[in-house]
């Protein structure tokens, strides 16, 4: 896989498209609520995967990793850029209270009951803090103003929800 | 060992995992990551783990949005100049191709165009030198025919005078002097009308300082009816003075211009009624 995608070859991109698509799409649309930005946000991310083949190595860690921080930063680049901004000033008025709706609807897409299911499994300090890193693409930084903790207490439960979800995987 | 463990503790695995650090951390992470397998593995895990959980929460983009994202990419590919191998080489040459049909088909155009502009600059100047020649030629034409017209005219007006019958022909002899002169006249007593044929003239040719007169003689005495010149190539008929009524006409010749009364031994023709 690996191989053929660093000879360019299209099948490879297509896989990877079927196999990757969708965790993708969970974590971009997370971070861009308008889906169909988040759809372009995506696009990019695959272009991106495809010409910066060439710097990613196995030795790095795995491929979903290196794919998933691409869209991740791609995703937060979108949100603060200008045209991002612009568009949402320039929402009319009458549209106003649905795309707030939108925006809030995260929260109770049906795809992510299961998440929720999954959450809850972990402590509301891990799941707050997993959400904000791993959904809301902030740093850890940002994430201990946000939710007005120290920095190493936020990297303790980092570390301690991810740890609850490899006992929960395995 | 203990180190180990407790740098695999400060959770800066988690945050190298979610791309939260810094380029240093960075680097120092994929160092130990290198010496220590058990670094390397928890690594794997936790990536592992994410992975999972990113799959648990994945979004199916819409249907379209797949053959959308394939596009662009094989539309990128057109520009992806480092191509090592197994590229869609129809894609690309097509790209090339048709640029590079656009580009020549500029140039041609514009040497057509030029060559255009040579030929009709070549073909204009040619045309305008055939019709400035054209209008020379029908220049001369105009010209001789309206010399021919004017022929014309005046053979009509000398034909009318012979087909008048109130004109009279005279012939006026050479004297003792001159006796191989004639000269023909016509006259026309009701019209007061004296004409001479000048292609019937034939006298001695007249030096620049003399010119012949004609006379009409009235009971016996000359009157004047004017000069004319005598030379080898002259035509047409020549009017003189009016007069009604004459018994004879004589020539002589006289100083330029002529004279009151006519030197008697210059005559050179006489002619009666």
């Amino acid at each position: 896989m690996v191989f053929s995608l660093r000879n360019h070859e299209k099948i490879a991109i297509e896989a990877l498209y079927d196999m990757y698509s969708a965790a993708l799409f969970g974590v971009i649309s997370r971070i861009v609520v308008d889906t169909a930005i988040a759809e372009d946000v995506l696009q990019e991310t695959f272009v991106k995967i495809w010409h910066s083949f060439s710097s990613y190595s196995t030795e790095k860690g795995r491929l979903f990793t290196w794919m998933v921080n691409i869209a991740r930063n791609l995703a937060i680049d979108k949100i603060r850029s200008k045209d991002f901004k612009n568009q949402n000033k320039n929402q009319e008025i009458e549209n106003t209270v649905n795309s707030i709706d939108e925006q809030r609807s995260t929260v109770y897409k049906p795809e992510l009951m299961g998440v929720k299911d999954l959450v809850d499994t972990l402590k509301p300090e891990q799941k707050s803090i997993i959400d904000l890193v791993y959904f809301k693409g902030y740093t850890h930084v940002e994430a201990a103003d946000e939710l007005g903790v120290p920095l190493g207490t936020i990297k303790t439960r980092l570390r301690m929800g991810i740890q609850q979800l490899r006992k929960h995987f395995n | 060992m203990e180190d180990i463990r407790a740098y695999i503790e400060t959770g800066i695995l988690e945050l190298y995992v979610l791309g939260d650090v810094t380029p240093d951390e960075k680097l120092q992470v994929e160092e130990m990551a290198k010496k220590h397998p058990a670094v390397k593995a928890e690594l794997d895990e936790i990536e592992r783990s994410l992975e999972l959980y990113a799959q648990e929460n994945a979004v199916e983009p819409s249907e379209n949005l797949r053959s959308r994202v394939m596009g662009s990419i094989l539309t990128n590919l057109g520009d992806d100049n480092n191509f090592p191998e197994k590229p869609q080489p129809v894609n690309h040459k097509l790209v090339e191709l048709t640029a590079r049909k656009e580009n020549n088909f500029y140039k041609y155009a514009f040497a057509a165009s030029l060559a255009l502009l040579i030929a009709s600059t070549i073909a204009l100047v040619s045309v305008y030198s055939r019709l400035q020649q054209s209008t020379n030629q029908l220049e001369a034409i105009q010209l001789q025919n309206q010399h021919f017209s004017n022929r014309v005219n005046l053979m009509d007006r000398e034909l009318g005078i012979f087909r008048d019958p109130s004109f009279k022909l005279l012939k006026l002899q050479g004297t003792a002097k001159t006796p191989a002169s004639v000269v023909m006249l016509a006259f026309s007593p009701s019209k007061k009308k004296v004409m001479i044929d000048m292609g019937n003239v034939k006298l001695p040719e007249n030096d620049k300082d003399h010119q012949y007169q004609l006379w009409a003689l009235v009971g016996g005495k000359p009157v004047d009816l004017g000069v004319f010149d005598a030379k080898n190539d002259s035509t047409g008929m020549k009017e003189m003075k009016s007069i009604a009524l004459a018994d004879a006409f004589a020539v002589t010749l006289e100083p330029k211009g002529g004279s009151v009364n006519p030197t008697m031994d210059q005559m050179m023709v006489l002619g009666k009624f």
